[in-house]
């Protein structure tokens, strides 16, 4: 059977294929996106980290050398591609808000604070004033959410706990999707008669619509509401996910999940199409323009070899920082591993630079030079060269 | 080939499972796939009673980035599991849905009184089935009754139809639109006797009925690869059974052969209106559908075939879903013992589309039709339902010259 044709087919379902993939399908081009299973932005907080490293985004990001990506795209693509997120989130129903010039701090579940910049509205009130005080709810047998932690950190904060019949943070999230469970919850919380002035709960706020859940328990008890994200699984990283590819759907991108590409085919210097496993047969799927949009190591766009670093998909030439003794530094926490600058280097359009293919573009986490685990700047980044690294391809197919 | 040791526990596998969700004690694909697979050691007892509760969706293994066959190591160990406890008659009565088919279509108009009866319900209760759903009604025309070749004889395109039992006994007429709608678009379609795929003998863990039943359909199918033929299903368990269970689980010799020309009818279909150059009017269908994704279209990652073809229907507002499981997954949501998880993930599934304000839903699964359409009331409809609606149209507004859908 013939394979079916697009304009675009990026490569790779996290939030950077999926933002050049909603970029190249606001152009009006028709587009795939192709993925091997669920990306790590399901695993990740929800927040979007653009430059967490330091409390203004942005200034920190003028600070970086010439050939980290961020550079590449530059501050307005930057600041252009954040507005392009919210408007999706937006659109998705599942609004975010943030501010590129300035950092917030959430509460994490150790009870201390982290810096991120776009959150989703169940976050908004994390980022509290000095001296506000604060009741934490937590539930029944929950896992790695320790409610001690965070009132020993907080002079001025309290906890109780909640029985919600299951002990997992997915568990209880599908209860709130549910009003009579809602109900329920709220008259207890309202018998605790909190004197306080927020109250936090883990990101359990149901998977549908957790702003009205949120408000609703808000509006009940006449206090400040708001999320504190949980280890994987994550729900807000969850509802991420699913909102992005709503907004995909909705949009007529055509998703392909399954076991991802295999093998591309090439005539001369421009890719033709490549070939899905899918289940029991390979399939073709046919484009004019290619985005490769695999991820790093932990989704297996990168693969470490005993002495070097291979791109997984085209086989394109990695920059990768010296031996393999210079990947890593001894102190695990210092944040400052070599192993972090290694990736596909690209040029001011986002084309693999070496690599002898005229139609690939490259972006998200798959970038050489991003260091995105000391930088901070996980989704940010992949927002950002996701639609860089589209408006390229877009020009190229024009 | 990817094992349980591939596993980096990243839980996005249980991040997607809907049993997890609403069933507290189903420990989730991690723990019941890889992480318990370390301890089943072979000639050691199951005592794993909990890995029954596994609906066989497989959202897990479709959310794996690392290809971990999760859904496939628990099947293994639901397999296992039977082997050294004895079924209960539920699951003996579901492995053989087919025998069950071909009775019930027999004598449609009796069994149909009976199964919906209060008396009957009452014995259902007992056997450990779940009496909240309606049983399927079958029909007595079904599809092997029908006529069993269509088109022109010396097309270049030359499809063999797997309807599968759902089609075969109780929609024989969705079937017959299906034959009809191929043959229109100049395939040479044929309907030859076939039985069960075997995926409820299977999800009741007889292996040895499926197996039986798998041997026979794998004889068939092949005769007609070789001579050229392109196996299409329209019912994605069916279809997911003969792409991956009839080489990976059954381990059948042709398996391999039978996957690699295996294809989803809309597939064929945007393959012939978009390369082979056929020229069809889609006319007007003034509808806003929810299409419910059955997890098994998902697990074939084929993508969703059906929604291209959609998008050339003018006037049809389409909204794709594929977060949910509808919960009844063959014949796993009318046991007793699944009752609850089967009514909670319906409800689910049901207000994500309700939410949406649809006239009617839409998906490829008989099953998920069933369920659907009785927690949401709407009318569902086959992908084909609406791609003839439209077709007919499309037909009698200026068929002059132009191909017609019989
Ligand atoms: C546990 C964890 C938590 C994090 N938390 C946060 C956070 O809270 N905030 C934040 O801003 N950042 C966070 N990050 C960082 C951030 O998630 C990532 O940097 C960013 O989302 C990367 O996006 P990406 O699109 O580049 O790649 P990925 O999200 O890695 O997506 C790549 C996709 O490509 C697919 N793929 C790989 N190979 C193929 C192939 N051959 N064919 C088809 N598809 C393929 C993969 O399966 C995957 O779905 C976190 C990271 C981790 C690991
Ligand atoms: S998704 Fe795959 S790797 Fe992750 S925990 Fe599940 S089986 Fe393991
Ligand atoms: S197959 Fe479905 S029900 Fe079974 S573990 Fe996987 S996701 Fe859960
Ligand atoms: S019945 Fe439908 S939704 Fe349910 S498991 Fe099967 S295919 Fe999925």
């Amino acid at each position: 059977m013939s394979a079916y044709g697009y304009d675009a087919v990026v490569i790779g379902g996290g939030v950077s294929g999926i933002m050049a993939s909603l970029t190249l399908a606001s152009r009006g081009f028709k587009t795939a996106l192709v993925s091997r299973g669920d990306p790590v932005c399901c695993l990740s907080t929800g927040c979007i980290d653009v430059f967490s490293h330091s409390d203004e985004p942005l200034g920190g990001i003028r600070a970086l050398l010439p050939d980290h990506p961020y550079s590449l795209v530059g501050e307005k693509g930057i600041v252009d591609s954040l507005s392009f997120f919210l408007e999706i989130m937006g659109e998705a129903g599942l609004p975010y808000e943030g501010d590129p010039g300035r950092n917030r701090k959430i509460l994490t579940p150790i009870g201390s604070t982290k810096n991120t910049c776009l959150v989703p509205r169940t976050m908004a009130h994390a980022d509290m004033p000095p001296g506000e005080y604060l009741h934490v709810i937590s539930f029944q047998g929950i896992k790695d959410f320790f409610p001690s932690y965070i009132t020993s950190r907080h002079r001025n904060s309290t906890y109780s706990v909640y029985d919600a019949g299951v002990p997992t943070t997915l568990g209880i999230a599908a209860r709130f999707d549910d009003a009579s469970f809602l109900d329920a919850f709220i008259t207890w919380l309202r018998g605790l008669e909190i004197p306080l002035d927020r109250v936090a709960l883990p990101a359990v706020l149901g998977t549908i619509d957790p702003d009205s859940v949120m408000e609703k328990i808000s509006r009940a008890i006449g206090r400040k509401v708001f999320e504190i994200p949980t280890l994987p699984p994550s729900v807000p990283g969850l509802r991420l996910f699913r909102a992005l590819k709503r907004v995909m759907q909705n949009r007529g991108i055509h998703l392909y999940w399954g076991k991802g590409v295999t093998s591309v085919e090439c005539q001369g210097r421009t890719v033709e199409a490549v070939t899905l496993a899918t289940t029991g047969r390979a399939k073709r799927v046919q484009g004019r323009a290619f985005v490769l949009a695999t991820g790093s190591f932990v989704s297996g766009g990168l693969f470490a070899g005993r002495d070097s670093v291979r791109e997984t998909v085209f086989d394109l030439p990695v920059a990768a920082p010296g031996e393999r003794k210079d990947w890593f530094n001894t102190d695990f926490f210092s944040g400052a591993h070599g192993i972090e600058r290694a990736g596909v280097r690209v040029d001011r359009d986002f084309r693999p630079v070496g690599a002898k293919i005229d139609n690939l573009f490259a972006c998200g986490s798959i970038l050489a030079e991003c260091e995105i685990m000391s930088l901070q700047c996980g989704h940010g980044l992949a927002v950002a060269t996701g639609v860089a690294a589209a408006k390229s391809c877009a020009q190229e197919l024009s | 080939m990817t094992t349980f040791e591939h596993c980096v526990r990243c839980t996005l596998c249980v991040e997607n499972c809907p049993v997890f969700k609403v069933n507290p004690a189903f420990p989730g694909p991690k723990q019941a796939g890889p992480d318990a697979q370390r301890f089943r050691l072979d000639g050691e007892r199951s005592v794993d009673d909990w890995v029954k509760l596994c609906c066989q969706c497989q959202r897990c293994e479709v959310a794996c980035p690392y290809g971990v066959n999760v859904s496939e190591i628990i099947l293994k160990a639901q397999l296992k599991y039977s082997r050294e406890h004895m079924s209960p008659f539920t699951a003996h009565l579901f492995a053989n849905t087919y025998h069950l088919g071909k009775l019930g279509a027999l004598a449609a108009p009796i069994t149909n009184a009976v199964t919906s009866s209060g008396a009957a319900r009452k014995v259902m209760g007992v056997l450990g089935l779940a009496t909240n759903l309606p049983m399927p009604e079958y029909r007595f025309l079904t599809l092997n009754r029908g006529r069993r070749r269509k088109g022109k004889r010396r097309s270049s395109r030359k499809v063999v139809f797997f309807h599968g039992c759902y089609l075969g006994f109780n929609r024989p007429d969705i079937g017959r639109g299906i034959r009809d709608l191929l043959a229109g678009l100049g395939c040479r379609v044929a309907i030859p006797r076939q039985t069960c795929c075997g995926l409820p003998a299977l999800g009741n863990s007889d292996l040895e009925i499926a197996k039986k039943f798998a041997r026979k359909n794998a004889r068939m199918l092949v005769e007609y690869i070789d001579r050229g033929y392109q196996v299409v299903y329209a019912c994605t368990s069916c279809g997911l059974t003969l792409v991956h269970d009839y080489p990976e689980v059954l381990e059948l010799p042709e398996g391999r052969k039978i996957a690699e020309n295996t294809y989803n009818v809309h597939e064929v279909i945007l393959d012939l209106l978009e390369n082979d150059g056929c020229s069809v009017e889609f006319g007007e269908v003034d509808r806003t559908i929810a299409y419910h994704i059955p997890c098994h279209l998902k697990a074939l990652g084929i993508g969703y075939p059906a929604a291209g073809i959609f998008e050339k229907v003018p006037g049809l507002k389409i909204t794709v879903l594929d977060d949910h499981c509808c919960g009844l997954a063959g014949s796993y949501g009318f046991k007793k013992k699944n009752q609850q998880t089967a009514e909670k993930l319906g409800t689910i599934a049901a207000s994500a589309i309700k939410a949406l304000e649809p006239d009617a839903l839409i998906s490829d699964c008989g099953a998920c039709r069933m369920q659907l359409g009785h927690y949401t009331g709407l009318p569902a409809l086959d992908p084909s339902e609406v791609i003839i609606a439209s077709l007919e149209k499309g037909a009698s507004k200026k068929s002059r010259g132009k191909r017609r859908i019989p």
